[in-house]
């Protein structure tokens, strides 16, 4: 009966962890989409199988033993202590298993660690609670970047390119994390370290900080976007312009106004100028801990703001980019955030009452250890009217 | 008590009327009474305070417990609402470190405590007071943690409190220190019972007791405590530079001043690694009690687990990089720390298969102690293979921070180290308290941990694989992937069996109450056992033997029950385990010496609170910690060991003839 017991269990549980899988979950370690991935994918095919198969042997023979040795009545069995040769068997036997594991493990860290074939650099800066993407002047692919490019939340990477990611980090121990693309690698402040990515097919990939990083850790996500060679060199041209001043007399310029009035304190806009004409230049550095806020010059080119813990698309439109085939995804990302898939909901509410929506250490009483300064984004307590402009404004920033 | 007059045959000797003190060195009178309170706070009995650590441990288990389930209620559902991000971050912080260091680590200590001298034939610990000192430093350390609850919120940064996120601007709260100045004192706690339980172990065991005599829960406890002693200072240091730095404006950790933070992370898991082993080690140690006792036969291959054990200990100290294969220390250290950490699958293994191959060929007895020892061997092995995937580092960078992680260690901590110390209790309770734990509620209580455990924990095994994060107060939908089996799925099941797991605890306290209520007097042995800690009364006299044991064997006890037919070559009971208690009970030794009570190792602890909280409150009352520490080192130090006899109400005779130090082993 116990014998039957352990064994139906047994095939539940395994059973169980076969069909109990969430579908199309967005990161599954076990759904590899590039060539380092599926490194490591290569790896857990070979160590889970094989811890699946020593577990089945040794609960098979626990079953066993506690069914044909229980208490029937039988005599008190021999006080033997044991047998050296089946102890040196069973030491040895798991060592070799190891061994073998240990060969492939050897050679999946060292070709995982390796960066002389890398086609392509990013800076990848961690701070609480957003990744900040800073793209040096290089050419890749044959497609220059004459200007460096400064972006967040967002990071978008060319198909079938071998990019290296520098990480570091500006406050606390940050992690970078696309399963699809990588195993994580922490974000560590006063240090560099490299991450490898690559991606063989146009899509977006979904990542979450995975160190602890205080407060607002959980709303610390991030997503990779591939995309193919000519929406890559698309993508790169528009990032590269600076933004364009709303038309004269329209909602929009009044919200440039705002911006100005309020959000230029931390947020830089490329190409922004100030009412007598001189370039607007944001100063984060005196107003948040880290120093650094996210660059809105493209906005409305990423889908997602505030460390991409929210959509700024609709919800159909998010399901439309997500959905769509390798095909047809670079054409449906490089839409951005039209007007008619603008999340008003959510940005909205964020610039009503940011920490409210995610937590931040914008309280006063709280920034005496800072000197004052934010983490995070303060309550700005900005008017309707105000924020009906703002929007406007950030529409504009495509 | 100071001096047992004998011989006296029965147990009376406990029941004298309770005297008090009168005078003693001019200044505080010894607290000589055996009954109250008293006999308890300034009790030096190394059964008292075994009794004492359980009763704590077990408090704080409810209390980890309680956070457990706001953490899983939190879960429950997307973007749950139950705890802000705030407190959440407090509650995973203080569940872990109050499990470990609140819990587990003051469990094992009471298992030790009380059993070591009774397993080794032994009528006290080496250092009786050191003993209670640990105790009450570790109640000081432990108050001092959970005081920040109410004085502005508790620590926030992680048990594994990384820099800088533990820094003064990153966590502007007390919280973390209380918690640095918590852990450090319950740590020295250890530390002082640590090398109290080497010298004890060493020096106290019974004539002819060799140490591969000597039962296997005192080996592991032996390893135990010399990874305490070895890990322990690293995480002083540790917390020295923490709170210096939150404190005094120290910049150990500060990176703008050429920190590097990664010095924390290694000193941390220099100690926290071997920290795993100084908590699952005492588990092995139970159950290869229980597993013989219920087999009915030796543990098979007692050498290979005791090195097993050994190297175990030793290979935990190169391991510790392990926890650090994504913060970039470069292909050549991680390359190292994953083979050693493959390595030391290897005694792990060796462990489990000697548990397995102890039960070939007996004749078991499924006893509650003995189903949570099965159940230790099944759910542990599970966490070790789910461990052997990590030491694949490539691997372990997409499982590391997930909740694939969360569910391996909690298959190795609860479902080894919690199953372990329950089938302890179930083992043990007839012998600290004289009656039975009723086997049927234990048996309900079992199955109700193991199906409650494999619900909580199981599925988090999927979670984790799929992508997600441990640490995170909210998880989304958009996360979640789609179809019936999506996190929001798993996550209920996960909640709900933490409602069944508790469910299962809870009935181990109701079983406790009906037992102290109406539970039957256990008989002397009641599980047909092998070792001296049987071989008295239960519960055992003050003095523990009335006769110091002299051994012969390995499971000594055993063999003075049974012996091998000289023609059959079948064991034969030669006496039942009432008789030889008897027989020790008529062959009394004529003069015990015990040492007396003392005032000064709570009151020592007393002052090093007051010091720790002056740490958060200021310097005056760090001074007056001071002077409370001072007076009472001078105390503890000047005080003879043995209560003068004016002490007593009436006086003692005195006499010489009492005086004699007890035979050491």
């Amino acid at each position: 009966m116990r014998l039957r017991r352990f064994g139906l269990g047994l095939a539940a549980s395994s059973a169980m962890f076969l069909v109990g899988c969430a579908r199309n979950a967005p990161q599954d370690t076990w759904q590899p989409k590039g060539d380092n991935a599926q490194k490591i994918n290569k790896l857990d095919w070979m160590v889970f199988p094989l811890a699946g198969i020593v577990g089945v042997l040794v609960f098979g023979l626990i079953a066993y033993i506690l069914f044909r040795f229980r208490d029937k009545g039988q005599a008190l069995p021999t006080q033997s202590h044991g047998n050296p040769a089946v102890e040196i068997a069973l030491t040895i036997v798991p060592a070799l298993i190891l061994s073998v594991v240990g060969v492939f493990t050897f050679k999946g860290i060292f070709e995982l660690a390796q960066t002389n074939d890398t086609e392509m650099v990013i800076n990848v800066t961690g701070q609480q609670w957003w990744w900040e993407y800073d793209y040096p002047a290089q050419v890749v692919n044959g497609v220059e970047i004459t200007q460096p490019i400064i972006t967040s939340g967002q990071l978008v990477i060319p198909t079938g390119t071998n990019v290296l990611l520098r990480e570091t980090s500006r406050d606390v121990i940050h992690s970078y994390w696309i399963p699809a693309l990588n195993g994580k690698k922490d974000a560590v402040p006063g240090r560099i370290n490299l991450l490898r990515i690559q991606a063989d097919k146009p899509g977006i990939f979904a990542g979450q900080c995975t160190e602890f990083c205080g407060l607002s850790h959980a709303n610390m996500r991030m997503e990779a976007v591939a995309l193919g060679p000519e929406d890559f060199a698309a993508w790169i041209a528009n990032q590269q312009r600076n933004a364009e001043a709303p038309a004269q007399a329209t909602l929009a310029q009044e919200g440039e106004a705002v911006f100005l009035n309020q959000c230029i304190r931390c947020h830089q806009v490329n190409g922004l100028k100030k009412a007598d004409g001189t370039a607007a230049i944001a100063a984060p550095d005196e107003n948040v801990y880290s120093g650094a806020a996210p660059n809105l010059t493209h906005l409305m080119s990423r889908n997602t703001f505030a460390g991409a813990t929210f959509d700024l698309l609709t919800s159909s439109c998010r399901k439309n980019v997500w959905t769509a085939s390798p095909e047809e995804f670079g054409s449906a990302y490089l839409k951005g955030v039209t007007t008619d898939c603008l999340n008003q909901t959510d940005l909205r509410r964020w610039l009503r009452n940011a920490p409210a929506m995610k937590p931040m250490y914008a309280d006063p009483i709280k920034l005496a250890r800072s000197d004052g300064k934010y983490r995070g984004m303060p309550n700005l307590g900005l008017s309707e009217s105000d924020i009906d402009k703002l929007v406007a404004y950030l529409s504009t920033l495509k | 008590m100071a001096i047992i007059e004998r011989p006296a045959p029965t147990a009376s000797i406990l029941l004298r009327a309770p005297v008090t003190p009168s005078q003693s060195m001019g200044i505080v009178r010894r607290p000589v009474t055996s009954t109250g309170w008293k006999s308890w706070v300034f009790t030096v009995d190394h059964k008292k305070i075994g009794i004492m650590y359980g009763v704590f441990a077990m408090f704080f288990f409810i209390v980890g417990g309680v956070e457990a389930l706001l953490i899983r209620l939190q879960l429950a559902t997307p973007d749950g609402k139950i705890l802000s991000a705030d407190l959440y971050n407090q509650m995973f912080t203080m569940h872990a470190t109050t499990m470990i260091f609140l819990f587990a680590m003051p469990m094992a200590a009471a298992f030790a405590n009380y059993f070591l001298p009774l397993q080794l034939g032994a009528r006290d610990v080496a250092f009786p007071r050191l003993n209670a000192l640990g105790l009450w430093l570790l109640v000081s350390g432990g108050l001092i943690l959970n005081a920040s609850w109410f004085l502005g919120g508790a620590a926030d940064g992680g048990w594994f409190m990384y820099s800088p996120n533990s820094g003064p601007v990153f966590s502007p709260s007390n919280g973390v220190d209380f918690w640095t100045l918590g852990v450090q004192i319950a740590g020295f706690g250890s530390l002082i019972g640590s090398i109290n339980l080497i010298v004890t172990i060493l020096n106290m065991r019974a004539p002819g007791m060799t140490l591969m005599k000597m039962p296997v829960f005192c080996w592991m406890i032996l390893v135990v405590q010399f990874l305490l002693v070895f890990s322990l200072p690293v995480i002083t240091v540790a917390l020295v530079l923490l709170t210096f730095q939150r404190s005094f404006g120290a910049t150990f950790f500060d990176v703008a001043q050429g920190a590097d933070p990664l010095l924390w992370q290694h000193l941390f898991w220099i100690f926290g690694h071997p920290e795993v082993y100084v908590l699952i080690l005492p588990a092995f140690g139970i159950i290869s009690e229980v597993l013989p006792t219920f087999s009915r036969k030796p543990l098979f291959g007692y050498p290979f687990v005791v090195f097993s054990g050994a190297s175990i200990g030793l290979v935990g100290f190169g391991v510790w990089s392990h926890h650090m294969f994504a913060t970039g220390l470069g292909p050549i250290s991680v390359a190292a720390f994953s083979i050693a950490t493959m390595a030391i699958a290897i005694p792990t293994g060796v462990k489990i298969f000697n548990w397995t191959l102890t039960m070939w060929g007996g004749k078991i007895w499924y006893s509650t102690a003995m189903k949570f020892a099965i159940g230790l061997i099944v759910l542990f092995t599970i966490g070790g293979l789910s461990g052997v995937t990590h030491a694949v580092a490539p691997s372990d960078t997409q499982q590391t921070d997930t909740y694939y992680i969360v569910a391996h260690f909690h298959y190795v901590l609860f479902g080894g180290m919690v199953f372990g110390l329950f089938s302890g209790f179930y083992y043990w309770w007839p012998k600290v308290f004289g009656k039975m734990l009723n086997e049927k509620l234990g048996g309900w209580n079992f199955w109700l941990m193991v199906i409650g455990m494999n619900m909580t924990f199981g599925p988090m095994h999927i979670l984790g694989l799929q992508g997600q994060p441990r640490r995170m107060y909210v998880w989304t939908e958009a996360r979640a992937g789609e179809g019936l089996f999506n996190f929001g799925f798993w996550n209920r099941v996960s909640s709900l069996g933490s409602l069944i797991l508790a469910i299962g605890v809870l009935l181990f306290l109701i079983n406790v109450v009906h037992t102290t209520r109406k539970g039957k007097p256990a008989p002397l042995d009641p599980w047909d056992a092998r070792t001296l800690e049987w071989i008295t009364t239960s519960p055992p006299k003050e003095h523990n033997f009335d006769r110091i044991p002299v051994v012969h064997h390995l499971d000594d006890f055993f063999h003075r029950k049974y012996q091998e037919d000289a023609t059959t070559g079948a064991m034969v009971q030669i006496a039942t385990g009432e008789q030889l208690v008897r027989d020790e009970e008529a062959n009394a030794d004529a003069h015990i010496h015990l040492p007396s009570p003392s005032y000064w190792p709570i009151a020592i602890a007393i002052g090093v609170g007051t010091l720790g909280m002056g740490v958060v409150y200021g310097v005056p009352i760090m001074i007056v910690g001071v002077l409370i520490i001072l007076g009472s080192s001078f105390g503890f130090v000047l005080e003879p060991s043995v209560a003068d006899d004016i002490d007593y109400d009436p006086p003692m005779s005195g006499g010489q003839e009492t005086k004699e130090l007890a035979p050491l082993g």
